[in-house]
């Protein structure tokens, strides 16, 4: 058993104080500055089970999404486009402070945000591709999305690994024949069109007006003002969240905007 | 699929190996921050992953035990990780059998009665199955709980066999498991040479049994000289920093 040393006590017992300590000085407790973001590692095509899937590192946090294509009907009201079902499992395994159960609110409101972003955003995945015959037949992707470690900001690294297996995903051409539908003899595949990919930036805002880049557990756990940014690759703006209950100035919403065109020029050649 | 394509008269399987061949063993250690002991374990084309948390405090204060620790086994396999997408609950009969079987498998190994009123909670995530995940599990959990530096009476290694066409094979993949072959998935300490786990879930002759038994102990054995290789590995590295 290691003794705890004063500073570890310190911020165990006043976390909060603790933090200031270092935000004063301009740093943050693991040694990055403010506007930092951890090293992001990018892996694809670990599941050879899964049509496709991806592998990212975000600092600790480690998430690991795999997409697997089936066939479904399509809604009545829109009968040439498929589906894309995104579904975030945070288990105990990542952490202790998930119980096991079905999935807490937190795993929830993240697969409704992916979901939302691709269907509010129709130009980042042509959902006709996604048809095989009206009315009839499309596919199904869905998408799960597992954590390992989790050590914040989920959100970022969810996304990044969903785009990333997205960019990788092949479907093999399927035709209906005779009610019943069949992959074409010649086991061709299709690659799957994307041409702009989004990216997500979450910021926090330390009480009062510190702003720190991807945020860690622990930070996580300190603030409670979070802003995501979502850019796509061509650097139009997507989708903009922000929640908490203090207020923030525009000033401090420009920042935000100038790092995640920062972070969109660094993420932009890890993905293929 | 018929007997013969799956072992050659040459004596080659499918997938090119050998009847007493296993599978290539890939194993990590300490790949988390969060969980107390980790490991992640590659066995051929079955990945899986366990994180151990413990021991601590027993989360429902009635199922604690006054003189030695309980342990939780929960055993999840990740949606994409068969052919075909099946959203299996972890509380489904398969998954439960498995956790089951793997925490009997561990309760006689692990020294329970240095932790009274702890719980030790072993959180299983297979990946990608492609036969042999109880064995796989197996392995990938001893190594997790030797990171988390839980005391243990020896390793707990485990290997599946089988015969095709009553030739005795060693660690069979996916498609050799579901043509029909008999499976038998045998865990043992590999130095006082016990048998701790045994399942044999489909129609074996009894004359074939022994030699089956034979080649999965050879098979725990071998796994157990790698499982070995990369703790010492990990302990020397961690050795080295210490020393620097």
């Amino acid at each position: 058993m290691e003794s705890l040393k004063n500073s570890d006590i310190f911020n165990r017992i006043q976390p909060h104080e603790y933090m200031r300590r270092f935000i004063d000085q301009k740093v943050r407790p693991d040694g990055r500055l403010l506007d930092r973001f951890r090293e992001t590692l990018i892996t694809s095509n670990v599941i050879s089970t899964a049509n496709a899937s991806a592998m990212v590192r975000l600092g600790g946090t480690t998430v690991v999404c795999g997409i697997k294509a089936e066939v479904g009907e399509p809604s009545i009201d829109t009968p040439d486009q498929g589906y894309l079902v995104p579904n975030v499992i945070l288990s105990p395994l990542c952490s202790s402070q998930f119980r096991p159960g079905p999935p807490s609110e937190q795993a929830q409101i993240i697969s409704e945000f992916l979901s939302q972003l691709f269907t509010r955003q129709p130009h980042l995945i042509p959902l006709e591709s996604l048809c095989i015959e009206s009315a009839n037949a499309v596919w199904v992707l869905h998408a799960d999305i597992v954590c390992l470690n989790y050590d914040g900001n989920m959100l970022d690294a969810s996304l990044l690994a969903l785009t990333q297996a997205l960019c990788q995903l092949r479907l093999p051409k399927a035709e209906v024949n005779e009610g019943v539908v069949v992959a074409d003899k010649d086991d061709t595949f299709q690659p799957f069109e994307m041409t702009r990919f989004p990216i997500a930036a979450t910021y926090c805002v330390f009480a009062p007006d510190a702003i720190l880049s991807d945020p860690n557990d622990a930070e996580e756990q300190l603030t409670k003002e979070t802003l995501t940014v979502v850019m796509d690759s061509d650097g139009d703006l997507l989708h903009v969240h922000k929640n908490g209950g203090a207020v923030m100035d525009m000033e401090k919403m420009r920042l935000c905007l100038h790092r995640t065109r920062e972070r969109l020029a660094q993420l932009k050649p890890l993905i293929q | 699929m018929s007997r013969q394509e799956l072992l050659t008269p040459e004596g080659l399987r499918v997938d090119g190996r050998r009847a007493q061949e296993l599978r290539r063993i890939v194993a990590k250690t300490s790949v988390f921050s969060q969980s107390d002991g980790s490991a992640y374990l590659e066995q051929g084309n079955t990945k899986c992953l366990v994180a151990v948390y413990g021991p601590r405090e027993a989360r429902h204060r009635q199922q604690a035990m006054a003189d030695r620790a309980i342990i939780n086994v929960e055993f999840i396999v990740a949606p994409f990780s068969t052919t075909e997408r099946k959203k299996r609950s972890k509380n489904d009969k398969q998954s439960l059998e498995s956790a089951t079987f793997i925490r009997q498998t561990f309760e006689p190994v692990i020294l329970l009665s240095q932790f009274p009123r702890s719980q030790i909670d072993v959180y299983i995530q297979v990946f990608q199955h492609d036969g042999g995940v109880l064995a796989a599990c197996i392995n990938a959990t001893t190594m997790a709980l030797v990171d988390a530096g839980i005391p243990m009476l020896d390793f707990v290694c485990a290997c599946s066999a089988g015969a095709i066409e009553k030739v005795p094979v060693v660690d069979l993949n996916h498609l050799e498991e579901s043509a029909d072959t008999p499976e038998l998935t045998l865990a043992m300490l590999p130095r006082s040479n016990k048998v701790n786990l045994l399942e044999l879930q489909s129609r074996l002759h009894i004359d074939e049994l022994q030699d089956v038994m034979d080649m999965a102990k050879d098979g725990c054995i071998k796994v157990h000289d790698t499982l070995d290789q990369v703790v010492r590995r990990n302990m020397e590295h961690f050795i080295e920093r210490m020393n620097a």
